[in-house]
């Protein structure tokens, strides 16, 4: 492409529009006077306009890296080290609160006996440990919720609720012992008490406590989204800032080379190369830590998330066991919001419990080959992302069709009108098998556990140094940018 | 130089617009017209007269509409068949219909929510002195309403022995009722507290046995107006209005509600 020139005709006319000389039209006002020496107004000033233009490219530059670097450490300090271990605490609310009622629940069922399961004395004291353990989830919920109004009014009404669940529990405890009764149901007026006390808790503070652990989901979902959206956007200035900078320099140093007849200036092109350097440098981190950020989220907090929820879940299943055999009146709800909770856990299709075992054994049978089966095991299972994560699930399934198998031989027993082997097996051979199911799962939920630290460390790991190599790096552009350009402009002093 | 400042920046300005609307279709939390999907034929719930809707699930509705910030609200008929297909094609944004949360529904659609939790209740004659709970039912007759499975949870999952009599609907079930060809009717409390709230010689005998949670139907992926919903939900436990609503739908029928926030699904 040839273009008419206006004065001397450079070589080539690309690459840079402001190779193509011409009036001066973009200079730094000054007295338009001295019309002897425009020539030797004209380099020097533009020399001058265009270091400005690389300086301030530089700190664009600079501006954009660190931008989004806050951008990261804002990201990696809500979900890594604020709401995101907060939010696996509020799981545990749900998990202590659940385990109080579970255990009120076997106090009464065992009653004056003492050689069923591990006994009264053990239950009441598991009730007050997760009862100090509530109070301290409760308190890291409270903590979680500040600055939101509606979650704040969830966790004082949850609190309120466990002062009279307590006095209910306490009530039905004393009125229990009072009776003495053998292994089985109490009489009719402590299952009055702790009908009031169990639908407190069931109807009442537990869905609150799952409520408030998918709140505070919520905060985290919203800071990753918005920062990782923010990252990503980052790395797109740091690159056009970065590039644009490169730019500028190059036609710095074809603009000297022309004008002063001097093929490379080093400090320039050591300016050049850093520039380029940090860019890249740049570039990598925020891709690294954007993908740190979803490893974190995605493999990490939400497979915790899921799986604190299933654990909660199987703990009310458990009660329900429970609850089953303490109030025969209800029997019939108890055995249905068990099959609910349990098609919520692993969903096969089946409307009543004896399809669903079925379906249970089937389905963990074809596990790991097939898995075509939904709810909270559902989705981890088509969700294999970590090493040695697929044996942690069969083992997870295979305790839960234990725990079902069991469950079906306590029912058969209740059924049959044994009520008391129908007690001793959900105080033995269930409970023992829920505890085993409630381990592995406890095990896979620690591997995404580590997934999650390890995603965080990294993160932060990479972006220790930056607070140095940042300024420092944009520091030495802007100096050697002058060192390169001074000399030239000191010839025309 | 201007000229490249200029495309630096209008660069900058175009790739961070980019980075922000990355192509997500839009969410109910921030839309100004709602098209919401009802019932028509459920009394108490959802029931069209004329132009309108009425019913706790539109007041519900409304409410959370309310919350969103929505100005327009359009009611428009979800029979059962079409809901997972509606929210799917976006001819509805939001489903009020007495809709369970069930695994197989969550694959298609979300659900914000359950606003509320019905049970599966039973209703008897008011002179009737001989059933107490669903075991009771055993030897009476049933009223079998074809296409709905209510029946089947008394007759199949819970094993009692009942005598099935065919009805049409409900509504001729609770004239079947009435006339004593049949001797109970059970399906959800909060559909049976619809009739029986019209008539005193009929009663529900408050013996639930399962747990049917009404959801809110949100296109699949829209996390951000499920949350939204969610919170609406929360606000109105929180602020009195869902006891007000019960108490104004199902305070005259004599039916236990449960006035605190139910157990949410989760979202996305």
């Amino acid at each position: 492409m040839t273009v008419a020139p206006v004065s001397p005709a450079p070589q080539n006319a690309a690459p840079a529009t402001m190779a193509a000389t011409g009036p001066p039209l973009t200079l730094p006002p000054g007295p338009p006077s001295d019309e002897r020496t425009p020539r030797r107004r004209t380099v020097p000033g533009r020399v001058r306009t265009l270091t400005g233009v690389a300086v301030v490219a530089v700190a664009l530059l600079f501006g954009a890296t660190a931008l989004a670097i806050g951008n990261v450490r804002d990201g990696l300090q809500v979900i890594g080290h604020d709401a995101g271990p907060q939010v696996v605490a509020t799981a545990d609310l749900y998990f202590a609160l659940s385990d109080m009622d579970a255990q009120i629940a076997n106090v009464l069922l065992i009653g004056r006996e003492t050689s069923l399961g591990k006994g009264r004395q053990q239950a009441l004291t598991r009730y007050d440990q997760r009862r100090a353990e509530a109070s301290r989830a409760v308190l890291q919920a409270a903590e979680l919720t500040i600055g939101d109004p509606t979650e704040q009014r969830t966790v004082r009404s949850v609190l309120d609720g466990l002062g009279r669940y307590e006095r209910l529990a306490s009530q039905a405890l004393l009125l229990d012992e009072q009776a003495r009764h053998p292994a089985g149901p109490p009489p009719q007026r402590v299952i009055d008490i702790y009908r009031q006390a169990t639908d407190l808790m069931r109807l009442d503070l537990l869905p609150k406590a799952y409520n408030l652990t998918l709140d505070s989901g919520t905060i985290v979902r919203e800071t990753y989204e918005e920062e990782r959206a923010a990252v990503l956007t980052g790395r797109i200035l740091v690159a056009v800032a970065g590039l644009g900078t490169l730019a500028v320099l190059i036609a710095l140093q074809i603009f000297l080379a022309r004008r002063f007849r001097r093929v490379t200036n080093p400090a320039l092109l050591l300016a050049t190369l850093a520039t380029a350097g940090l860019t890249l440098a740049g570039w990598l981190l925020l891709s690294q830590e954007a993908d740190d950020l979803r490893m974190a989220k995605e493999n990490g907090f939400n497979s915790v998330l899921s799986l604190s929820r299933a654990r909660a879940i199987g703990n009310t299943m458990h009660g329900d066991q429970s609850r089953y055999l303490l109030d025969p009146g209800r029997a019939d709800t108890y055995e249905q919001v068990y099959l609910d909770k349990s098609q919520s856990v692993l969903y096969t299709p089946g409307g009543n419990l004896d399809k669903y075992y079925v379906g249970v054994d089937n389905a963990v049978s074809a596990f790991p080959d097939k898995s075509d089966f939904l709810g909270f095991h559902g989705i981890e299972a088509n969700n294999i992302t970590l090493p040695a994560q697929s044996e942690a699930v069969a083992d997870v399934l295979k305790g839960y069709q234990r725990f079902q198998q069991d469950d079906r031989r306590m029912r058969q027993l209740a059924l049959a009108g044994q009520s008391r082997q129908a007690i001793a097996h959900r105080m033995g051979p269930l409970s023992d098998s829920f505890e085993s199911y409630d381990k592995s799962l406890v095990g896979l939920t620690g591997l995404h556990g580590q997934a999650f630290d390890r995603a965080i460390e990294n993160g932060d790991g990479s972006l220790g140094g930056w607070n140095l190599i940042l300024p420092g790096a944009s520091l030495l552009i802007a100096l050697l940018i002058a060192a390169g350009v001074w000399p030239r402009l000191s010839e025309y002093r | 130089m201007r000229v490249r400042l200029a495309a630096i920046s209008a660069l900058v300005l175009v790739s961070a617009g980019c980075g922000l609307s990355s192509g997500q279709p839009e969410s109910v939390a921030d839309k100004e017209t709602l098209v919401i999907g009802v019932k028509q034929d459920q009394p108490g719930l959802g029931l069209r007269k004329g132009s309108k809707y009425e019913g706790f699930d539109v007041d519900v509705a409304a409410y959370v509409a309310g919350k969103l910030g929505v100005q327009n609200v359009r009611y428009v008929t979800a029979p059962s068949a079409k809901r997972e297909s509606m929210l799917q094609a976006g001819t509805v944004d939001l489903i009020f219909a007495s809709y369970s949360v069930t695994p197989e529904r969550k694959t298609k659609v979300d659900f914000a929510g359950p606003y509320y939790v019905a049970h599966q209740d039973t209703l008897i004659r008011s002179s009737d002195t001989t059933i107490h709970n669903v075991r009771d039912l055993r030897g009476k007759k049933l009223c079998e309403v074809a296409g709905s499975n209510s029946w089947r949870r008394v007759k199949e999952e819970r094993k009692v022995a009942v005598n099935l009599v065919a009805g049409a609907s409900y509504s001729d079930c609770i004239d079947q009722l009435r006339e004593k060809t049949v001797d109970a009717v059970s399906t959800d409390d909060l559909i049976l507290a619809g009739f029986a709230g019209q008539d005193d010689s009929i009663k529900i005998i408050n013996a639930p046995f399962t747990d049917e949670r009404y959801g809110v139907g949100v296109k699949k992926g829209d996390v951000a107006g499920c949350e939204a919903v969610n919170k609406a939900i929360t606000e109105m436990y929180q602020d009195g209005t869902a006891e007000k609503l019960l108490k104004k739908w199902f305070g005259p029928t004599g039916l236990k509600v449960t006035l605190s926030v139910p157990q949410f699904e989760g979202c996305g």
